[in-house]
């Protein structure tokens, strides 16, 4: 139903105010240097004194070398992966937790709520180095053969099988808490007569969710899965601390996010030249990427509520 | 659309309420301005705000306005204390977070000389270091004095503009050789760093092991690897050199085993030129002894970090480990007997040891002290200078003047003992290759786990030649 | 009854399910505790269970070492205020895009949001020139206003979406009743989505706190430093102490932490709270 709009609703001019400040910071420190960045991916060189305008040159050579190209297309590759392990382990994870937490007549949720939230508390370098250091057969593997573990006793991060689905696990591990906390907020707005009325009809739980509840909290499913893909594409961190900069190993967890640190900022080890515009042009696809995911899922889970 | 005519009187509270909204955001201002400069905890301010709700907003805005206040007070205080004093402070920047303490020492016995002048160590983190030094370069923020990268790296922020040419800092042509000078010098000669010190790369090994085993000190590669086989039959595992971290197996074990395969600088300067193919036979049996040595590092070596391989080195696990000279301060406290020898070269072949030019020294062209930077500088020149420096370095970096420089360490002097009547060189991707350095690297980590051969390394790396 | 059985079965698989979901958290956290208590060797040697002799030093050096409380306080400072302006900030302009239909509108609404999708990485140097020209550079204060920058996008979008739930009824009656838009917004509606405030606050605060990047290529001065940056430092030079490194990583995680666990029953009660009864 649209709402209803009558005369004394202000004009643009009075909500201009109150977009102001946002507007003063977000321009200021966000979109200018962002789009004067971008600007950069038409250019070649450092510094300021060797730039020199080159138009689509950046783009052309991103898809044409040899180099250029199998980096990008893996990294591109790895991501959607990472993202996939993501939204099966964390989100729907976060949503059957949040089924759970909800259930009015279940003990110890405040319990388990608040376990679930610790890992995110922590900084990513954190959790980094800590999952590498247990993931690290050097270090328990001894002890592990004792016990009889011993298969647990495998070079995970360092397989170019396993690394980067043990990276997406760790990422998940970390950020548990914030799926499963907008979800329970979620559940908790629905109206309690909804949850009766499909009881009094008979619906099991599995049909309670999915006919019901599900449906309910669709803005929130397609909000949480938009933040997922963007963090995703943008993640860095966590190969940071728990492979390196690279993506060891042989590439094998080397995402956008690193792919573009390492050409745009750091440049590759130890060399250390970036190419600042290269590293703008990667940056400019992914924000289309990005565009392109965001825009329809929004469009789908606005208009669902 | 239904439309509502409100009456009058509303509209006009609108205006009013906005107009009294903003007299008591003023007030508001100035009586909290007035508590928090009276209080002066702007902490616990911001604590009370997360518990009173309704009063949150408000005092938002307050402390909005106070900070903006606050930073351009600061930026004022800042300026008036430092025109007040005459000392001078100069920051360094450098990649060696290990290296605090020893260069805190090095830089106190330059106080003593120049007392004015106060020199801060500031390490970066190595995987940022690249990263930040160039933005801070990039807007005028880097520090005075500042760890230089060796070739290529180097000469680029040298034609940035971002380094000072050095080469009138007196000592600094004289007191060096041509070869430890290079690696800083640009195509036409000018200097842009004051070497400060090498490393060599070696095998530290298990001296008591050894014994326990009657092992001696292979003279060639081909008894190297027996030697290995017997200490893996013995039930302990030879190498702890690992391939997680990937630079430590590239720039320690293969770079410092090349030149024993392909020759020294003379041969290294054929391949650059394109005269010799990089993957001729010499390079292939380079990359096949990698492959020939992946059998005799510790089960999961592709989890192994540079970290992990010195835990089993120091917890005996690992009878020895093919490393570079700088971790020799880490083993200061074994609880047994442990040496170092050069990597064997086939039998046939001459060894040479790679000793590589790595630390320099150099200053921001854009720095505001620029006498007292190169007056720190002309003292690393000096005898004396690169004497205290010397004695303050870490064990395993070595002096590249001139002037002979007893070193204090044992194991240090056996590090260097191994150059006698040896060819040295740098690391063979440094002085023009360096494009080459991750294809190699990834070439060596494949052909260690197997999945290459050695032919196919060596392809893919000269394939990759300009 | 069969839906009693049933509710008792359904318990039983959830626990089992939550049980097992927090040892996983439990047991890293765990190991983090105990062998930062540890000697260098001795983690390898010991891994999972507790120390046979308890070290202290580990904690004494780096204390000593790195000077935690001015990191600790650097931090607070920074996150607290930045959280403050995110949140006043985003909901005037969510407020505002809720309410203002139209092309105009829609088009600032998507201006915000794309915002979320790029790296704010690739400005550093735009964004490191533009700190140092307003003289901020080295100080805790150039964090702010690129902190608020980097939550608005998410702060408006959140908020936006929620403000959209309220009913216009509501504030249509209050408008009637001869208040203004103002009054409106702050008495009525804000309350109202104090979970959507909740969860644009701590979806900041971890990334406020933790962040790393523009820690360090803006700040130089130990006395500026915030927590992770120091911290930072400390793991390059203890790098081949895992023990040392353990617990720098406790102490740096334990802030957070203490000040989540200390809140979690309001914070559990103000993100469940506030829902818009029929």
């Amino acid at each position: 139903m649209p709402k209803q709009r009558n005369s004394i609703t202000p004009k643009g001019r009075y909500w201009i105010l109150y977009l102001l400040p946002a507007l003063f910071f977000y321009v200021i420190f966000m979109a200018w240097p962002l789009l004067d960045s971008l600007r950069l991916g038409f250019f070649t060189g450092n510094t300021p004194a060797t730039r020199s305008f080159i138009g689509f040159g950046n783009y052309v050579k991103l898809f044409t070398d040899e180099t250029s190209r199998t980096r990008y297309w893996g990294a591109f590759g790895h991501t959607w992966y990472f993202f996939l392990i993501n939204m099966v382990a964390q989100n729907c994870l976060g949503m059957l937790f949040a089924v759970i937490l909800t259930n009015p007549t279940m003990k110890g949720r405040e319990f388990y709520q608040t376990v679930v939230f610790i890992p995110t508390t922590f900084a990513v370098l954190v959790t980094g180095y800590l999952w590498k250091l247990l993931l690290n057969p050097v270090w328990c593997g001894d002890t592990l053969v004792r016990m009889h573990l011993g298969f647990l006793a495998r070079p995970w991060l360092g397989d170019q099988s396993t690394a980067l689905t043990c990276v997406a696990l760790i990422s998940c591990w970390q950020w548990m808490g914030i799926p499963t906390m907008m979800f329970v907020a979620a559940l908790r707005n629905i109206p309690e007569d909804c949850i009766e009325a499909a009881d009094i009809e008979g619906a099991n739980a599995w049909q309670t969710f999915w006919y019901v509840k599900y449906p309910m909290i669709l803005p929130v499913v397609g909000m949480i899965t938009i933040l997922t893909f963007v963090n995703n594409f943008n993640a860095f961190d966590v190969v940071f601390a728990t492979e390196n900069v690279n993506g060891a190993p042989s590439y094998a967890t080397d995402l956008i996010g690193t792919l573009f640190y390492r050409i745009g900022i750091a440049g590759q080890h130890p060399i250390g030249i970036p190419d600042a515009g290269m590293g703008a042009a990667i940056a400019t696809i992914t924000f289309f990427v990005l565009m392109a995911g965001v825009v329809p899922m929004l469009k789908y889970t606005q208009r669902e509520a | 659309m239904p439309t509502v005519n409100l009456p009058d009187s509303v509209v006009e509270n609108d205006e009013y309420e906005r107009k009294y909204f903003m007299k008591k955001l003023f007030f508001m201002l100035c009586d909290c301005a007035l508590r928090l400069y009276n209080g002066g905890a702007t902490g616990r301010m911001a604590v009370v705000c997360i518990h009173k709700e309704d009063t949150m907003k408000k005092f938002g805005i307050v402390l909005m306005l106070f900070c903006m206040c606050f930073a351009l007070f600061a930026q004022g205080t800042k300026e008036s204390a430092a025109s007040a004093t005459e000392k001078v402070t100069l920051t360094m920047g450098s990649w060696r977070t290990d290296d605090v303490e020893q260069m805190n020492n090095l830089l106190a016995a330059y106080k003593k000389i120049a007392p004015n002048v106060d020199i801060k160590f500031q390490p970066t983190n190595p995987p940022d270091y690249n990263a930040t030094l160039r933005l801070q370069l990039d807007s005028h923020t880097g520090p005075d004095l500042m760890y230089a990268r060796s070739y290529a790296t180097g000469q680029e922020l040298f034609n940035a503009g971002y380094f000072a040419d050095c080469t009138d800092i007196p000592g600094l042509m004289t007191n060096f050789t041509a070869s430890n000078l290079a690696p800083w010098q640009m195509p036409d000669g000018r200097m842009f760093a004051v070497p400060f010190a090498a490393v060599s790369h070696a095998v530290y090994y298990n001296k008591d092991i050894f014994a326990k085993n009657g092992l001696s000190i292979p003279s060639t590669w081909e008894e190297f690897l027996s030697v290995c086989d017997k200490l893996q039959k013995a039930g302990i595992t030879p190498l702890a050199n690992g391939v997680a971290d990937e630079w430590d197996i590239l720039e320690c074990f293969f770079l410092g085993m090349v030149p024993n395969f392909v020759g020294g600088a003379s041969e290294r300067v054929k391949y650059e030129s394109g005269e010799k193919k990089l993957n001729d036979a010499d390079f292939v049996a380079a990359y096949q002894a990698m492959a020939d040595v992946a059998k005799y590092c510790p089960k999961g070596f592709e989890s192994v970090t540079y970290n992990d391989s010195q835990v089993l080195f120091n917890t005996q696990k690992a009878a020895m480990f093919v490393d570079g000279s700088w971790t020799a301060g880490v083993y200061k406290d074994a609880t047994f007997q442990w040496g170092v020898f050069a990597i064997p070269a086939p039998k046939g072949r001459k060894t040479a040891i790679c000793f590589h030019p790595d630390m320099a020294i150099t200053m921001n062209s854009a720095t505001t002290h620029p006498e007292e930077a190169k007056a720190f500088l002309a003292w690393l020149c000096t005898k004396e200078g690169a004497t205290t420096a010397s004695k303050n370095l870490p064990v395993g970096y070595f002096p590249m003047i001139n002037f002979e420089i007893k070193l204090d360490d044992p194991h240090a002097n056996e590090f260097l003992a191994l150059n006698a009547g040896k060819e040295t060189d740098a690391r063979f991707v440094w002085p023009a290759l360096m494009d080459l350095y991750a294809p190699m690297n990834q070439a060596v980590i494949k052909v260690m786990r197997g999945e290459i051969t050695a032919q196919k390394a060596a392809d893919s790396v000269a394939a990759l030649k300009k | 009854m069969v839906r009693t059985l049933h509710q008792q079965h359904r318990h039983v698989a959830s626990h089992f399910v939550m049980v097992i979901w927090c040892c996983i958290v439990l047991f890293p956290i765990w190991v983090l505790l105990i062998n930062s208590f540890k000697t260098r060797l001795t983690i390898y040697t010991n891994p999972f269970w507790i120390p046979r002799r308890w070290n202290f030093d580990n904690y004494r050096s780096v204390l000593r070492e790195g000077d935690f409380l001015t990191y600790f306080k650097n931090s607070l400072i920074v996150v607290l205020l930045s959280l403050l302006l995110v949140l006043i900030i985003s909901s005037f302009a969510a407020f505002a895009l809720s309410n203002w239909r139209g092309k105009t509108s829609h088009g600032l609404y998507l201006f915000f949001i794309a915002g979320m999708m790029l790296p704010i990485k690739i400005a550093s140097i735009k964004l490191l020139e533009l700190v140092r020209s307003l003289g901020l550079l080295n100080t805790i204060w150039s964090l702010v206003p690129i902190y608020i920058a980097m939550g608005l996008p998410i702060g408006v979008f959140v908020l936006t979406e929620f403000f959209r739930e309220v009913p216009h009824e509501l504030t249509e009656a209050a408008i009637i009743d001869g208040s203004t838009y103002f009054r409106v917004f702050v008495t009525i509606l804000l309350p109202l989505v104090r979970p959507a405030l909740a969860t644009v606050a701590i979806y900041n605060l971890i990334p406020f706190w933790n962040d790393l990047w523009f820690p360090l290529i803006f700040i130089n001065e130990e006395s500026q430093k915030t927590l992770l940056l120091g911290v930072t430092r400390l793991f390059g030079q203890y790098q081949t102490d895992w023990s040392k490194v353990l617990a720098v990583l406790t102490l740096s995680a334990i802030p957070v932490l203490v000040l989540y666990l200390s809140m979690s029953k309001q914070f559990i009660k103000g993100v469940t709270a506030g829902a818009v009864k029929g």
